[in-house]
């Protein structure tokens, strides 16, 4: 009954590999933009970073001088970045500076790959057609999981050849050259780490959805990646930092010419391991069927059913009460080890004359000046992540289709990015007053003064809410599609310039461009005029550029 | 003997405290146009998530092509073609493309036969799937069901968002299915279309099947309304213990009544009055599938009849 065979036509052997012949081709073929994207990225700012640091620190005696500076960095401070072993060479320097964040980098691209794969084209329908062809779900999985850990490892390719050109072309001193196996080892690292990550969002998506495995799986990257960096400041924490693949591999650093080979074959094994649990339990659970994590629910009555400002701030308010409740978490942890470094900083006279040069006539030995070093810059980007994803809600209103029949009720126009505006911004609040909390516990337990750390939070929701009102406008403008990618973008991008900007020789007036220079040091107490009116411009501005690009355009889907 | 295309028995799937279908027994044969027809939550996109394996039961045993559907779906798989109620495919393909990509995932498909099911369903493949209105993206999931001229077309509400003239090509297609002895298992909850296309029809409600049946028997269960009109005053008693009557209002001159099965016994009676108007209306199918199944409870094993 089926039709003959001289009319099929049959796969090609080249699209069964990449195309539309097969899942596994499918997934390749999707994955592309995201692999030169992460590929390129990373390896581009390797070779730049490589090149920058060789032209700042080209002599022995600015080596001694980083060797001296790096060395006398109390364990407090040196939480976010990596071991400082051989800092005075190219490679142990930059494992030291970048090795801790480019795994983030990575794992956030295999966590949102790896829970979406399956779990997102679940929810969406298209599954149960691509399950009901004659392939075996366990066979969809394991295609969906090689096409992606396949991509993965071309990305890893373009790193490692990358690392290996920087070692090679910018070595200036001896002990500069980073040998092509260090630098495939460190790629190695960088994909295992981002595997773990990605593995463990796919093994959690089948039970509990795309959305929560990946919060867990990110909280779990994040969280092993702040408790491994601390953990010999604060030695309570070793336990835990060591139950994450941050802790097994953190002897691992192959730029510096120290190998831990046995740690990658654990997270090889364990990361295999969490892979076939999602495949298995994608092949033996009901296609679809999710159980939700419990998270901040509101009550009826704050529902917000009277109107869209009261709707638009419900819809929010979970999310930033989410993201503040980690925020706060981690301001907790930071200021409540104020003490601790109070004490590591007046024990290092040397770093002390360091940070004065660094901070004149401000007292950073205190709480709120652990938490400016330590907090701030990473609360930033946190906080512009979190800007990204309430702008994302705000524009799945038009994106899901619901506008059509929000707007079909005695409604103005303006009125949508308006109260969806103000929904955004009363949830920026709530991340604040819970981040603000959290900082208060931890300061009043240190024992320091708690008001003026507690006020600068209030840095952290102005930034937030900038950002916002950029992504606002960029969904009344352009269209919702780009609103909350652009956040994200430019969260990611001004994080960059911080980092790098310094090695790369950036111009200094690239580096004023970015909205975090200007922030002062809100911990201690310093405000900056110019960033708070910069960030209330960009909020205000953009929600009212938003409204009146929206109230012009065309409804899209 | 012939082994049913699908076969379940006592087949029960719970959501936890939620239900979802409760020993469902049917028996679908070859080349037969098999109609699954409920009220919207009465358990038909269960019972056919089930079929394909979606979803596993949670008691009973379901077998598509003899096949238990837990044992091997792959192989039930390659035999069948399948629209579910609702679904999204992929914004960044076009039509075209998504097409391809369901075909190579059957290992190819006859391109003729694919290109003809475009053009038959008015279709531009060139477009984008997110482009697409409600009825397109319907086409899209229809091709991908029938591109590959399967031998079972399990399709849930496959007619949604078409549009009258699109629907009569898929009544038609439906139609060379059958002729070409392949058989079709469509759910719905409109009866007037399950009525154009299938030969038997099961109802499903509150999660329990409660009739299989032939359509023609359905249809006998359809009655008349018949209203009389005399010259003189009504003659009710005479009416009243006719065979199939039942509902019997007499007001001055007029009776109404409902009459079930033949009509004429009661043309017989009305013929020895002064009879001024005669009028007799049969609802239709829907109306009678409401009529007894709309806000009835169902309660022990389903009616079924070959």
């Amino acid at each position: 009954m089926t039709g003959s065979a001289a009319q099929v036509q049959s796969v090609s052997p080249l699209s069964r590999v990449f195309g539309l012949g097969s899942v596994f081709a499918k997934t390749l073929r999707d994955s592309r933009r995201a692999t030169l994207l992460v590929g390129g990225l990373v390896g581009l700012l390797v070779i730049a970073v490589s090149a920058g640091i060789m032209s700042q620190f080209s002599t022995p005696e600015a080596r001694d001088e980083i060797g001296n500076i790096v060395n006398a960095v109390p364990p407090i401070l040196a939480g976010l970045a990596g071991k400082p072993v051989n800092v005075e060479t190219l490679g142990g320097y930059l494992q030291y500076k970048y090795g801790g964040f480019l795994p983030l980098v990575t794992g956030l691209w295999s966590i949102m790959a790896l829970a979406g794969t399956l779990a997102g084209e679940s929810r969406r329908g298209s599954l149960d057609l691509v399950a009901a062809a004659p392939i075996s779900r366990r066979r969809v999985a394991v295609e969906k999981a090689g096409g992606h850990l396949l991509m993965l490892a071309v990305a890893m390719l373009v790193i490692g050849i990358s690392t290996a050109i920087a070692g090679s072309a910018f070595a200036a001193l001896p002990g500069d050259e980073i040998p092509p196996g260090a630098a495939f080892s460190f790629a190695l690292w960088l994909g295992l780490m981002a595997v773990a990550a990605g593995s463990l969002a796919f093994a959690l998506a089948p039970f509990v959805g795309r959305g929560s495995a990946a919060g867990v799986a990110g909280g779990v990257m994040l969280g092993g990646f702040l408790l491994n960096g601390y953990q010999e400041a604060i030695p309570q924490l070793a336990p835990f930092a060591n139950l994450t693949w941050w802790g097994w591999t953190a002897d691992h650093i192959p730029l510096a010419g120290q190998f831990d080979t046995v740690s990658l074959a654990i997270v090889a094994i364990v990361s295999l391991a969490l892979l076939a649990i999602g495949v298995e339990a994608f092949a033996r659970r009901d296609l679809g069927a999710s159980t939700a994590i419990p998270g901040p629910r509101l009550p009826r009555a704050m529902l917000g059913l009277r109107g869209p400002v009261g709707r638009a701030a419900s819809e929010r308010f979970p999310t930033g009460l989410s993201w503040g409740v980690g925020l706060g978490l981690f301001g907790l942890i930071i200021a409540g080890s104020g003490a601790s470094f109070i004490e590591q900083i007046g024990e290092s006279p040397e770093f002390e004359r360091v940070l004065g040069s660094l901070f004149p006539g401000i007292d950073i030995g205190t709480v709120g000046g652990f938490l400016q070093l330590v907090f701030i810059e990473f609360g930033l980007v946190m906080a512009g992540l979190a800007a990204a994803g309430l702008v994302g809600g705000w524009a799945s209103d038009e994106r899901s289709g619901r506008l059509e029949m929000l707007l079909s009720a005695p409604v103005a126009r303006r009125w949508w990015p308006l109260s969806g505006g103000v929904g955004v911004l009363a949830a920026i609040v709530a991340l604040v007053i819970v981040t603000a909390t959290g900082i208060a516990i931890g300061a009043a337990t240190a024992g320091g003064d708690v008001w003026t750390p507690v006020l600068g939070t209030a840095a952290i929701g102005l930034y937030a809410a900038a950002m916002a009102g950029v992504g606002i406008a960029v969904g009344g403008l352009i269209g919702p599609a780009f609103a909350a990618p652009t956040v994200v973008a430019l969260t990611l991008t001004t994080w960059l310039v911080d980092l790098v900007g310094g090695d790369l020789g950036i111009p200094d007036w690239i580096h004023q461009l970015a909205l975090s220079t200007h922030m002062g040091q809100p911990m201690v107490g310093v405000w900056d005029a110019t960033g708070i009116v910069a960030c209330l411009v960009l909020a205000a501005g953009g929600l009212a550029i938003g409204t009146l690009a929206f109230t012009r355009r065309d409804l899209r889907s | 003997m012939t082994v049913p295309v699908i076969h379940t028995e006592q087949l029960t799937k719970s959501y936890g405290e939620h239900r979802g279908i409760i020993e469902v027994d049917l028996d679908v044969q070859p080349g037969e146009a098999f109609g699954f027809l409920g009220p919207n939550g009465a358990g038909k996109t269960t019972t056919i998530r089930t079929l394909l394996d979606h979803i596993r039961p949670t008691g009973g045993k379901a077998f598509v092509f003899g096949i238990q559907t837990t044992a091997d779906p792959v192989a039930i798989h390659r035999r069948l073609g399948y629209l579910p109620g609702e679904f999204v495919l992929y914004d960044k393909l076009t039509g075209g493309q998504t097409l391809e990509y369901f075909a190579n995932l059957r290992g190819g498909v006859d391109q003729a036969y694919q290109a003809a099911l475009v053009d038959r369903l008015d279709l531009d493949p060139s477009r984008k799937y997110k482009e697409y209105s409600k009825g397109n993206k319907q086409k899209v999931g229809l091709i991908v069901a029938l591109q590959h001229r399967p031998d079972l077309l399990i399709l849930d509400e496959p007619t949604s968002g078409l549009d009258p003239l699109v629907q009569q090509q898929f009544f038609a297609l439906i139609g060379e299915a059958k002729v070409e002895g392949r058989t079709v298992f469509m759910s719905s909850h409109v009866l007037s279309e399950v009525e154009k296309t299938c030969t038997r029809v099961a109802i499903i409600r509150d999660g329990r099947l409660v009739r299989v049946d032939s359509v023609e028997a359905l249809r006998d269960m359809a009655h008349h309304q018949v209203e009389l009109r005399f010259a003189g005053p009504a003659p009710a008693a005479e009416f009243e213990g006719l065979p199939g009557v039942s509902e019997l209002v007499a007001e001055d001159g007029l009776i109404r009544m409902r009459v079930a099965g033949a009509i004429a016994p009661i043309v017989r009676a009305a013929a020895r009055h002064e009879l001024v108007d005669f009028v007799s209306r049969e609802p239709s199918l829907e109306e009678t599938f409401l009529a007894e199944y709309g806000t009835k409870k169902t309660a022990g094993p389903a009616e079924v009849a070959r």
